[in-house]
């Protein structure tokens, strides 16, 4: 790390190496350290809070005796520092212990169970996100306060402000049999479906993407309309550079870096926003297990699926930072 | 006065909207029904009596649209003013401090945006096990940073103007210029922000709500109504609509209203973002 700043002018391998990796390092330390943070919250939150696991477990009519037993058994009574230590240590090797409710089962499982949910949804979503926030964005750039530009900023105003929780139940009640028949009101019928087709995500889908879309889009279209303003794109006209050439091959990748940014934090929306999706259309996910989690007071759940998500969108954000200076070669050169 | 006259319709409305929806807030829980009694038959049709119906149990939904806003209106204004005063202490601190505080502090600030917000409200919520208290400890916990963000950036600008340097340089004293000189320019902008703010907090106030683990019933509010709704969606659509409605309307009025108060206040960022 001291190798690039103390000689900035060196061009060597490794000082590059520093120059390019610094920045993602500080990155996943700072991602690690807020990850630790939000735990160590939960944790202490879970301590202040009246109650614990187990008076949760042993029911109201449990007597005292038997809820300090059962505290015994869970190994809740030694103080809360060690046990948040042992948690930490317990989670790098992604042991979360065994959730307080139902049958006695690793949460590993669990997570390993929701977790592809959970993503594919996502990953999904965002890709659809991108690539219409990107084209819509481009396309109301282009065309600069004409129709098309106010109709496309006008809908994603709605599509940044119309909570998921409004849209989704509007969403259902139109496709379902009561109006127009077309798709499922729920996610999965276990009994009848094996693996849900795609018709049981287009609602999730819809839903989840439509804010990150509306995000990328109105970025997109400011971070396009600066760009076709510069210096070079005039340049470029005068050289005689065809209108798509100039857009998709000068424009692009300078208006994409803004975005890109921004996509990380959308990613984060949209694992929150698969909280609410989750748990009104009843996809088995990360999300809805979060939220049982958190009624049913099942505190190692909790923090599990606190950690995971928590994980996800650094690791997001951490992706997005190495791509970054592999796309705009002024980064790479000013990172030091 | 004359700014007053660019700014669009929208505005308008949305403050026509929210003047509106505050006087609701205020009566409308005292001279309609009871919000927590049933008061007529279950799933009534919007009649004179019950101007939007009645709810799973009979209650008026519109004593409980009008309770709902004042809920909603409350978390979000005072989540928001504890996000204020704790942006404007951090964002003057990570200015005027000296480096071995202010280094800490900011590294502190972008650390809580290294983190889903919605998500540590809902685990602080869900740990302490709901209500009004914890929902707005949950809230404000996740509202500060943006706030102290852009408090910062603003005095850091503020402080290398003339009229700054020129107070200094008179002999003001850092407390003396901070009050009399920097934060004076700064209300407007902040409350611009604190606009646009408040929807995101009411927002979040009616996630936590839908999913149960934000207000407690019988405490009306417009997430938990949505979430009734949804239950019942498919025989009584229309109790579904009722706080739809009110939720993305308030939503776009605090929207229209902040974004033309940032234009009176900054004419140069008064582009669609």
């Amino acid at each position: 790390m001291t190798e690039a700043q103390t000689n900035p002018a060196d061009s060597t391998g490794r000082a590059r190496f520093w120059n390019y990796a610094r920045p993602v390092l500080l990155r996943l330390l700072y991602g690690l350290v807020s990850l630790i943070f939000i735990t160590l919250i939960t944790f202490i939150a879970d301590e202040i809070a009246p109650g614990d696991a187990a008076t949760i477990r042993a029911g109201d009519k449990a007597t005292a005796a038997q809820v300090q037993a059962l505290r015994v058994e869970m190994g809740l009574t030694r103080p809360w520092p060690i046990r948040y230590v042992e948690f930490i240590g317990n989670a790098a090797r992604l042991d979360f212990g065994y959730s307080t409710q139902g049958p006695r089962r690793p949460i590993k499982e669990a997570l390993l169970r929701a977790l592809p949910v959970t993503m594919s949804i996502a990953v999904i979503s965002i890709s659809i996100a991108a690539i219409f926030g990107v084209l819509l964005g481009m396309m109301a750039a282009i065309r600069e306060n004409k129709l098309t530009d106010r109709l496309v900023l006008s809908v994603s105003t709605l599509g940044v402000t119309i909570p998921n929780y409004v849209l989704l139940p509007i969403l259902v009640l139109i496709f379902s049999p009561i109006y127009l028949d077309w798709l499922p009101t729920s996610y999965e019928i276990p009994e009848r479906q094996v693996a849900p087709g795609i018709f049981y995500i287009i609602i999730p889908v819809i839903v989840l993407s439509l804010r990150p879309m509306a995000t990328l889009t109105r970025l997109m279209r400011a971070s396009m309309v600066d760009t076709l303003k510069q210096e070079f794109v005039r340049l470029a006209v005068a050289k005689g550079v065809s209108t798509r050439r100039l857009n998709w091959s000068h424009c692009f990748r300078n208006a994409l870096i803004p975005v890109l940014t921004a996509m990380g934090t959308s990613f984060g929306y949209l694992l929150t926003g698969s909280f609410v999706v989750e748990s009104a259309y009843l996809i088995p996910g990360i999300g809805k297990t979060a939220i049982e989690a958190i009624t049913q007071r099942d505190t190692p759940m909790i923090l599990a699926t606190t950690t995971v998500t928590g994980f996800l969108f650094i690791a997001v954000n951490l992706i997005v930072d190495i791509m970054l200076p592999l796309i705009d070669p002024r980064i790479r050169e000013s990172q030091i | 006065m004359k700014k007053l006259k660019g700014l669009s319709p929208l505005f308008w409305f949305g403050v026509a909207y929210l003047v509106l929806l505050v006087v609701f807030a205020i009566v409308g829980p005292w001279f309609r029904h009871p919000y927590d009694v049933g008061v007529a038959k279950p799933f009534l049709k919007p009649s004179a009596l019950y101007w939007l119906g009645t709810d799973e149990i009979g209650r008026d939904i519109f004593a409980r649209i009008a309770y709902g806003a004042r809920t909603s209106l409350t978390i979000g204004l005072v989540v928001q003013s504890i996000a204020v005063t704790i942006g404007i202490i951090v964002g003057i601190v990570s200015v005027y401090s000296p480096k071995w505080i202010s280094i800490p502090v900011q590294r502190f600030t972008d650390g809580m945006f290294a983190f889903p917000d919605l998500l540590l409200a809902i685990m602080i919520v869900g740990i302490f096990q709901m209500g009004i208290g914890p929902v707005i400890i949950g809230l404000s916990f996740t509202a500060w940073p943006p706030m102290a963000r852009l408090i910062k950036n603003q005095v850091a600008t503020l402080k290398d103007r003339e009229f700054v340097i020129a107070a200094r340089a008179m002999g003001a004293k850092t407390p003396y210029l901070v009050v009399k000189h920097i934060l004076p320019h700064l209300w407007g902008v902040i409350f611009a922000v604190m606009m646009v703010d408040v929807a995101a907090t009411i927002l979040a106030e009616s996630t936590l709500s839908f999913l149960g683990i934000g207000i407690q019933p019988p405490e009306p509010s417009w997430g938990q109504m949505i979430a009734v709704g949804n239950t019942n969606k498919n025989s009584e659509p229309l109790m579904l609509l009722w706080p739809c409605i009110a939720l993305s309307l308030t939503i776009f009025a605090l929207n229209f209203v902040g974004d033309g108060l940032r234009a009176i206040v900054d004419p140069k960022k008064n582009q669609a973002i």
